[in-house]
């Protein structure tokens, strides 16, 4: 994407952002961290878009605090989500990971939606997240808020089995600044950190960026692997101007991030990639006696390059590029001194250019409207209900890949969804809260699976192509639960039970190649992503939390059960999708952190049992290989030199168990050693 | 989750959490703001809370862009308050409450108590208890008689009354 291009869009964003500049009333963005330290626990907006309490909210939620992070082993966001109930982490390979709430195991997973600050991150060409392309760094972070279930309410399609939204500091009236250098076995080397530097008393400039290195994990010679293996590297800048003009909070920013790994694809190919993606942003929030008014827009591009390097000489990549264009406007409004509504609209343009799929430009648009009402009808009882309705347009344009596989007018198509949330709060005595909550949510198919066309090389004397149909329909995931969360003393205690329907699952082609047969005009055949079924996942999730003087621990169990009515296991493998294998039925977290004087030491211990996963072999054909039961311990100790400067030593699996990244490809054990600096 | 609020061991004024609450005022105040420590001389509960907050305030107290500095004002001697922007009224005064929130409202003054009572009775604009959890409790009345305003995202967490 040319700079020409992204300049006047930007001059949108701005112009956009000052319209609203004149009114005369008072700003106030949230401030999580001031507002987490005067109630005396994390503050989200994550859930019903109106700033919660975490022990108080109408969903199942995590917040991970700046603090968490500092002292956790993990090097990532994934690596710190783990350590919770009803997430599944799966390190797929050195650089790959997907994140599964409740279940749904598989890669490519497109129904969590993870978001910076509101935005998205969660890429829509395949409708998946790279985890080394967030531009965020754990530096910077001020919370990390996870919200299980179905979120579509609130933030539209994709959050249909959850969302992340990592939420960045705010700058100070003093500067501050956080870096990290690591360096560790199997090539890790990381540069990381974040600047935030008053320019004035009402504009602040926050700087972030890393260079990261590792090598790939040691590939069983049952696998299939391209040639040619990508170790991981990944760049990352951006940068932020805050201020607070004439009433108004404004923010505005972009960013670069370019990351190469090796992945497995959703048809389990291993295949290396390289992805550079740009992004810049305006936001505009104002405080009113009424509530509250936020108006702000951003644009995301990436570059994709598939099947990088596949043979040593390498060959030319499939690319795709995709870019989106949202804009967003919602408005809080106080209803009384306890009752809230929110009403937002948003818009987003969405567009995939490639070589390999139905005509040049496969896009859409899609207008949304969504309200949330908050009402506390008695002190100890609250009622929350929201609704989304989206409204998508397809489209496709420019020169038709020959031959076409579907009538040119099936992209223009248009439908409607509905998607909504609803939760009871009891209060029941001083300190217990009944949780009752459930909805509906969406993944929409992505770019790829409306019109991706590839053709794929075989022995078979008819040519094969992989292909999408525009007829492809939204995902639709029903999820219920019930939780109780009451203190036992020091201890906090927190049940939930929950089910969650996904129907219609779409799932890429695998080895069965179920074809169609087109004869003109010449015989081809062509295998679609196409919705292959339902899946059922239910299950519980118990979680315990303390403190015992300087010793901060935290423990849970999950146990998932997943039914799924699918294209089966049995060879040749139809497709490759298949929760009921893929998930671990069970789940254990201990995590401890012990601080004395300048020294911290953080333990991590995950159990997660046995599960089949999906890969090829050399011959080739698709399997699902046993994955052992793991018990993986992550650890960091840490020394404070002076208040500023810590020297660290931190390792993932010291057990080295085989089964701890859940993925055909086993763990390996790696420890890194490093500096950091708190300015 | 750790959490970083420090909770007072009885119920005196939490210092450190009603800074924060100066800090959502409407519009953000910025430079230093003068603070009267409301005591009783003789009355030991409310001698002692003006004491833990006048340790707590120190040589002052940031409050988000601006710095909280406070300064002993025996109750005899309250006047109209004139001069400051916050007061810290102490334990034991239920029978000058009516007369601070009079004078409040006059100088456009934020109270602030750990005496839950006088923020029911709209003689206070806020109120902060933390046993068993922070709760910080704001008359609309007596906010609306001071003039006082709080930034909407601060309102929706509290307890408003």
């Amino acid at each position: 994407m040319s700079a020409m291009t992204r300049a006047p869009l930007l001059r949108s964003l701005l112009a956009a952002s000052t319209l609203l500049a004149p009114a005369a009333v008072k700003a106030q963005a949230i401030d999580y961290q001031a507002l987490q330290e005067t109630i005396g626990e994390p503050v989200t907006t994550s859930v019903t878009g109106k700033p919660q309490r975490a022990s108080e909210l109408p969903a199942s939620a995590i917040i991970i605090t700046r603090d968490d992070i500092a002292k956790s082993p993990a090097r990532d966001v994934p690596g710190l989500l783990k350590a919770y109930a009803g997430i599944d982490v799966n390190r797929w390979t050195a650089g790959q990971t997907d994140v599964a709430v409740r279940g749904g195991v598989q890669t490519y997973n497109a129904r969590l939606l993870v978001l910076v600050d509101g935005r998205q991150v969660y890429l829509d060409h395949y409708g998946m997240t790279d985890w080394n392309l967030l531009s965020v760094q754990l530096e910077e972070i001020q919370q990390i808020e996870l919200v299980r279930g179905p979120a579509n309410a609130l933030y539209g399609f994709n959050a249909a089995s959850g969302v992340v939204n990592i939420v960045t500091r705010r700058g100070g009236q003093a500067p501050s600044a956080v870096a990290t250098a690591e360096l560790g076995n199997h090539g890790i080397s990381k540069i990381s950190g974040s600047l935030l530097l008053p320019v004035t008393s009402t504009i602040g400039l926050k700087l972030a960026g890393a260079r990261a290195r590792e090598d790939e994990r040691s590939i069983p010679t049952t696998l299939l692997t391209p040639a040619m293996i990508n170790s991981v590297a990944s760049n990352q800048i951006t940068a932020d101007l805050t201020a607070a003009l004439g009433g108004m909070d404004l923010t505005l920013g972009g960013g670069h991030a370019d990351n190469r790994q090796i992945e497995y694809l959703p048809s389990q190919l291993l295949s290396n990639q390289h992805f550079r993606s740009d992004t810049m942003h305006g936001f505009m929030t104002r405080d009113t006696d009424w509530g509250g008014l936020t108006l702000g827009g951003y644009v995301n591009w990436l570059d994709a390059d598939y099947g990088v390097g596949a043979v040593p000489d390498a060959t030319a990549p499939i690319t795709f590029k995709n870019r989106i264009i949202v804009a967003q406007a919602s408005s809080l409004i106080r209803l009384s001194a306890a009752d809230t509504l929110r009403v937002g609209t948003e818009y987003r343009n969405n567009r995939l250019r490639s070589d390999y799929q139905f005509s040049d430009r496969i896009s859409y648009d899609v207008a949304s409207a969504n309200a949330m009402l908050d009402l506390h009808p008695l002190e100890q009882v609250s009622l929350t209900a929201a609704g989304r309705l989206d409204r998508l347009w397809l489209h496709q344009s420019g020169e038709i890949a020959q031959p076409a596989y579907d009538d040119p007018a099936a992209f223009s198509r248009a439908f409607t969804r509905f998607s909504f949330n609803a939760a009871v709060l009891v209060h029941t005595g001083a300190e217990g809260l009944l949780r009752i909550n459930g909805g509906r949510g969406y993944q929409l198919p992505s770019l790829v699976d409306f019109g991706i066309r590839l053709p794929i090389i075989t022995p078979s004397p008819v040519p094969i192509y992989v292909a999408g149909s525009p007829r492809t329909n939204p995902v639709a995931v029903w999820s219920g639960e019930i939780g109780y969360s009451h203190p036992a003393g020091p201890v906090r205690l927190e049940a939930t039970a929950f089910v969650t329907r996904t129907k219609n699952a779409i799932a890429s082609p695998g080895d069965g190649l179920q074809t169609e047969l087109f004869l003109s005009p010449a015989p081809s055949l062509v295998a679609r992503f196409q919705a292959v079924g339902d899946f059922t996942t239910y299950g519980t999730e118990l979680a315990a939390s303390g403190q015992l003087a300087t010793l901060v621990w935290r423990a849970n169990y999950t146990w998932t059960h997943s039914d799924d009515q699918l294209g089966g296991t049995a060879l040749p493998i139809p497709f490759a999708l298949s929760p009921a294998s893929t998930t671990p039925t069970h789940k254990a977290n201990l995590t401890l952190t012990y601080t004395t004087g300048r020294a911290s030491l953080s333990g991590a211990a995950r159990y997660t049992s046995a599960t089949r996963q999906f890969a090829f072999s050399t011959s080739p054909q698709l399997l699902l290989y046993p994955v052992d039961a793991a018990v993986a311990v992550d650890g960091r100790a840490a020394f404070h030199l002076t208040q500023a400067v810590e020297l660290f030593v931190a390792g993932e699996n010291l057990t080295l168990a085989r089964g701890a990244a859940v993925s055909p490809i086993p763990a390996d054990r790696r420890v890194r050693a490093g500096l950091r600096l708190a300015l | 989750m750790a959490l970083s609020s420090a909770a007072p061991l009885s119920a005196e004024l939490n210092v450190p959490i009603a800074a924060r609450v100066v800090s959502f005022l409407q519009p953000p105040p910025s430079g230093t703001m003068a603070a009267a420590i409301l005591f009783e001389p003789g009355n030991a509960a409310s001698e002692a809370e003006a004491n833990a907050i006048e340790r707590a305030v120190g040589n002052g107290l940031v409050a988000g862009r601006s710095a909280i500095r406070a300064r002993r004002v025996p109750i005899g001697a309250m006047g109209a308050l004139s001069g400051y922007h916050v007061a810290f009224v102490t334990a034991g005064l239920r029978p000058e409450q009516g007369d601070i929130a009079a004078a409040a409202a006059k100088s456009s003054v934020l109270t602030i108590s750990s005496d839950a009572a006088c923020v029911q009775a709209a003689r206070c604009v806020v109120g902060i208890s933390t046993v068993p959890k922070t709760q910080i409790t704001v008359s609309k009345a007596a906010a609306r008689a001071s003039n006082i305003r709080f930034g909407s995202a601060f309102l929706m967490l509290v307890k408003e009354i």
